[in-house]
């Protein structure tokens, strides 16, 4: 019986397993490896989807299976799948290196979703470590291995700067309440949430998260871990690993109250510079990956104030922001790896005339874009609409008229990309990216998704908030 | 406000239309240049007739909202897909309809990436149609900015001097605007704590506090201010403009800068009827400026196109004036004006467009003697001129008249500041007349043909509308009254009384 809740971590898990057993094989298929990781990925999706409406608490209480953790395995599956999607061309990976890029993204995708359902300081810890371990060396894959190494050893830093301080925030907070579970924590918490200890717990403790968000301040990592990356790879960091960010934040913030407290005004401040800064970083971006960061950054403040708002609503909205962002990001990543056939950096300037060279694919870049910007009929204005109605509701109308006009702010260098994309004729000819008769149908069928769930989103509100009904 | 359903749903038919040409123009190659513009020319020409049956058949004696759509949308949020029409949208559907079809076939000479040019254009007025017709906060927001971002690449691709400095300045700008006006919309719906985006529910009087109006008014002022030019917003305008290739420069003088003070009527006022009373005076001041500096400005330009720009500037302070009178005269002086001046500028961009296409240039002292060269050309020029001046017997007339005499009334220095600034106003535009059709004639444009009897239907239409409301301005009139009168507290029959 309890075996069966844990169904998606089982098959993530049989999966990794079986990619360490390809790895030892002598023979190099990187065809092989690709189909054998799509048709694992999208069973992994299947799977997930067959568990979602499974429920039950794990391993002595520490590890709850419901809707919330169960839907965010259905997005992480997803963005697995669709990453694994784009690996067709895996050419920013030594090809002898391949099945280990696929093993790791697996292990890192399980331990993400071990993330999710954890409801226990060390469980989470756990889940967090591991998910990062892999990402540190999926960076480290990358072909050119001074640029590899170089990110990973970045990312590697920071990430353990940024553990360490999740540590001594753990600790604290096990000194000042005695309590380690989050179902009891979330008993006292908001009684004690005004004591300083408490508070400087609290804060240090999600510098974990923030870390895996990108959040200021520990966002230093993202724009040379985007560059530094194999593309796939990047994709991966900016969709799969936000949501599972997203999803812990909202868990743990959950768990201190909905009161009116510093904390509120602390996160609310962290949102704010950190949007402000990736904007306004952004602007002057040359690289297409280095700017995709900086607006990671932003968007991580954005998702901030629907989780700071601690109200159903607020939940609501960050759970669909993660949707959003799961598809806006990839979608442009999705143009990179086709504009990079070669496994490079593309510039901002290698988009020159994509209108003509790739029509479809320029007009999947500019739907993502504007999503992104947050303007409507698409995903992304829709996620803004929830997340900033949540805060109203809350009555933060100065924190959303900054936010807003962050958003405009932003919206300059997203022009820049459209700008970018229709109207700069290539200064030399370049090749059309080439799209496979799949990849033109996973094309359309994201344009489609972003426009129709922007457009009619009642359906997955009703699903976000069915699944925060069993946070608060 | 009373609200009557529709049985067959026109307003609804009108925005299939234009979805149904964006969704064919998609699916024809582009080799087929001839064939989109054609489907263009049905699809929009269709919304007009449907924008015309709408306006005849609404029902003036009982008033209030008619063909009224209304569907349940985003339940959580309260969020309804709800549409309907009274006096004050009528005219702006009238507009728009008309503003589009004459649009499109003013750029039927287009040869530049033609099918992204009609469906981007198709999706723009989309939009403007969705939200003229909108009675619920989130799709009024939502077709704002699916009117507004269309427009960057519109301007960029196939606009003319800084074209890609002037779509960034006016996209960046406009959108600033829709930066205040969702912070406001967010905030009345959540401080009237009723979870709903319905705008008549949230007109219900006594919904929100004094100090929530003031505050709430003020952000959707400045929100929608911008995209009606109000000074000191209205840099991006002339820019724009000027930038915008002809069938986009008539749709956004003539029709999206309406949005901005149509935005200000529909959002502000219904919603904050003691906001508005509070910030009139500062409203009345911004449209005097406005008028005066929009006229003054104009005095100095070469540019055909920044002549009509900054000329738009003025007359939007009409607009504005009329608004911030808090009466009927200016309410209903206010809305004409935007219908007339909508009508007027399209038919000047139209003409100036045919005259840039056939001299390559705009400037002024390059023009002279074209009512020789090209008097058909000239002639249209002309009565938009004249219809700027506000002369009598053309549309403009009456609706500047209505706005001066309310305005005169109620701010007595603003209105005769205003009114004397239309005696500059006029200066200009003789003086440009006289510069570009008299006068020596330009030897290098001699051999040039006119405009055709063909090329010349999207002109002739703007002309009859002209004169027809210019006329007739009752037909106009008799139609806002039923929507201002019962926004000033009076009931619909007290209409008659006021204009006996």
């Amino acid at each position: 019986m309890m075996w069966q809740q844990f169904t998606p971590e089982l098959y993530h898990f049989a999966a990794a397993l079986l990619f360490t057993a390809l790895s030892m094989t002598r023979r190099v298929d990187n065809r092989r490896d690709y189909w054998v990781a799509l048709s694992l990925a999208g069973g992994g999706l299947i799977v997930c989807l067959a568990a979602v409406r499974a429920e039950g608490l794990l391993f002595l209480n520490t590890y709850k299976v419901d809707l919330f953790a169960q839907l965010f395995k259905v997005l992480l599956s997803m963005g697995l799948f669709l990453v694994v999607a784009l690996c067709s061309e895996l050419n920013g990976v030594a090809r002898r290196w391949h099945s280990e890029f696929y093993l790791l993204l697996f292990t890192c995708t399980l331990a993400m979703m071990l993330l999710v359902s954890s409801v226990h300081l060390i469980s989470i810890y756990v889940s967090l470590e591991l998910s990062s371990y892999s990402l540190y060396v999926l960076v480290a894959l990358r072909r050119d291995a001074a640029m590899g190494t170089q990110a990973a050893l970045r990312y590697f830093l920071i990430g353990i700067f940024s553990s360490a301080i999740m540590l001594f925030g753990l600790a604290l907070l096990y000194a000042a309440t005695g309590l380690t579970y989050l179902s009891d924590l979330v008993q006292v918490l908001p009684g004690v949430i005004d004591q300083p200890l408490v508070l400087v717990a609290v804060v240090l403790t999600l510098g974990g998260f923030f870390f895996k968000l990108a959040l200021f301040p520990f966002h230093f990592w993202a724009p040379d871990v985007y560059v530094g990356a194999p593309n796939q790879l990047a994709a991966f960091i900016a969709t799969a690993s936000k949501v599972a960010a997203v999803a812990v934040l909202l868990r743990v913030v959950a768990a201190t109250g909905g009161q009116e407290t510093l904390l509120v005004d602390s996160l609310a401040a962290l949102a704010i510079i950190s949007m402000t800064v990736g904007n306004l970083a952004a602007l002057v971006q040359k690289d297409f990956k280095r700017l995709l960061a900086y607006s990671s950054i932003a968007q991580a403040g954005y998702v901030l104030i629907g989780i700071l708002c601690m109200s159903p609503e607020g939940a609501d909205a960050a759970i669909f922001y993660a949707l959003a962002l799961l598809l806006m990001k990839f979608t442009c990543f999705l143009a990179v790896v086709k504009i990079a056939a070669d496994g490079g950096n593309p510039s901002l300037d290698a988009l020159a005339g994509l209108h003509r060279r790739s029509p479809l694919l320029a007009l999947a870049l500019m739907m993502a874009v504007f999503a992104l910007a947050g303007i409507p009929p698409t995903i992304g204005f829709t996620a803004k609409l929830l997340v900033f109605s949540a805060a109203m509701h809350k009555g933060y109308l100065v924190l959303v008229l900054i936010a807003m006009f962050n958003v405009v702010i932003s919206l300059y260098y997203y022009l820049l990309i459209v700008k970018a994309a229709y109207l700069t004729e290539p200064a030399v000819e370049t090749p059309a990216p080439v799209l496979s008769l799949s990849a033109r149908a996973l094309t359309t069928a994201l344009i489609i998704a972003i426009v129709v769930v922007g457009f009619y989103p009642n359906p997955l509100i009703v699903m976000a908030r069915q699944a925060s009904s069993s946070l608060f | 406000m009373a609200l009557f359903y529709a049985e067959f749903p026109f307003l609804t038919a009108i925005l299939l239309c234009c979805g149904a040409g964006l969704l064919t123009i998609m699916l024809i190659p582009s080799n087929h240049p001839q064939l989109i513009k054609w489907v263009s020319a049905v699809g929009s020409g269709l919304t007009l007739v449907l924008s015309v049956y709408v306006f005849i058949a609404y029902d003036q004696g009982l008033g209030g909202l008619q063909f009224v759509e209304r569907y349940p949308w985003i339940e959580s949020l309260g969020i309804q897909y709800f549409n309907g029409v009274d006096g004050f949208s009528l005219p702006m559907l009238l507009l728009t309809g008309i503003v589009f079809f004459t649009g499109v076939l003013s750029m039927w000479q287009l040869e530049l990436r033609v099918k992204e040019y009609f469906a981007l254009y198709f999706l723009l007025v989309a939009g403007v149609f969705g939200l003229f017709m909108g009675l619920d906060l989130f799709f009024i927001f939502v077709w704002y900015d699916v009117s507004l971002f269309p427009m960057y690449l519109l301007i960029a691709v196939w606009g003319s001097t800084r074209k890609e400095y002037g779509a960034m300045k006016l996209t960046l700008y406009l959108l600033a605007g829709s930066a205040l006006i969702l912070p406001a919309i967010l905030y009345l719906v959540a401080v009237s704590g009723l979870n709903t985006f319905d705008l008549v529910t949230l007109t219900r009087p006594g919904l929100f506090t004094p100090f929530q109006q003031k505050l709430a008014f003020l952000l959707l002022y400045l929100g929608f201010g911008i995209l009606a030019g109000v000074w000191p917003f209205h840099t991006w305008s002339p820019v724009g403009h000027v930038a915008a290739p002809t069938g986009v420069s008539m749709v956004h003088a003539g029709v999206l800068m309406k949005i901005g003070s149509f935005g200000v009527l529909r959002l502000g006022i219904f919603l904050c009827p003691e906001g508005w009373r509070y910030w009139a005076p500062l409203m009345a001041t911004l449209a005097v400026i406005g008028i005066v500096y929009g006229a003054l400005a104009g005095l100095r330009q070469t540019d055909l196109k920044y002549v009509v720009g900054y000329s738009s500037v003025s007359h939007m302070g009409i607009v504005g004036l009329g608004l911030a009178t808090v009466s009927v005269d200016g309410l209903n002086g206010a809305v004409f004006q935007m219908f007339a001046h909508g009508v007027m500028t399209a038919l000047f961009f139209s003409s100036i467009g045919y005259i840039y296409e056939r001299t390559h240039t705009k400037m002024i002292p390059e023009l002279g003697g074209l009512s020789r060269i090209m008097p058909r050309a000239a002639t249209f020029f002309i009565i938009a001129a004249l219809t700027s001046i506000g002369v009598p017997c053309l549309a403009s007339f009456w609706a500047e008249l209505m706005v001066f005499i309310a305005a005169i009334r109620v701010f007595p220095v603003h209105g005769v500041l205003a009114v004397s600034a239309l005696v500059i106003s006029a200066l200009f535009m003789l003086r440009v007349i006289q510069k570009t059709c008299y006068g020596p004639r330009n030897a290098t444009m001699a051999h040039l043909p006119d405009v055709s009897f063909s090329m010349s239907l999207p002109r002739v239409i703007l002309v009859m509308v002209i004169v027809l409301f210019g006329f007739f301005p009752g037909l106009m009139v008799d139609m806002i009254q039923t929507a201002s009168v019962p926004l000033l507290g009076g009931s619909a029959h007290d209409v008659a009384a006021v204009y006996p």
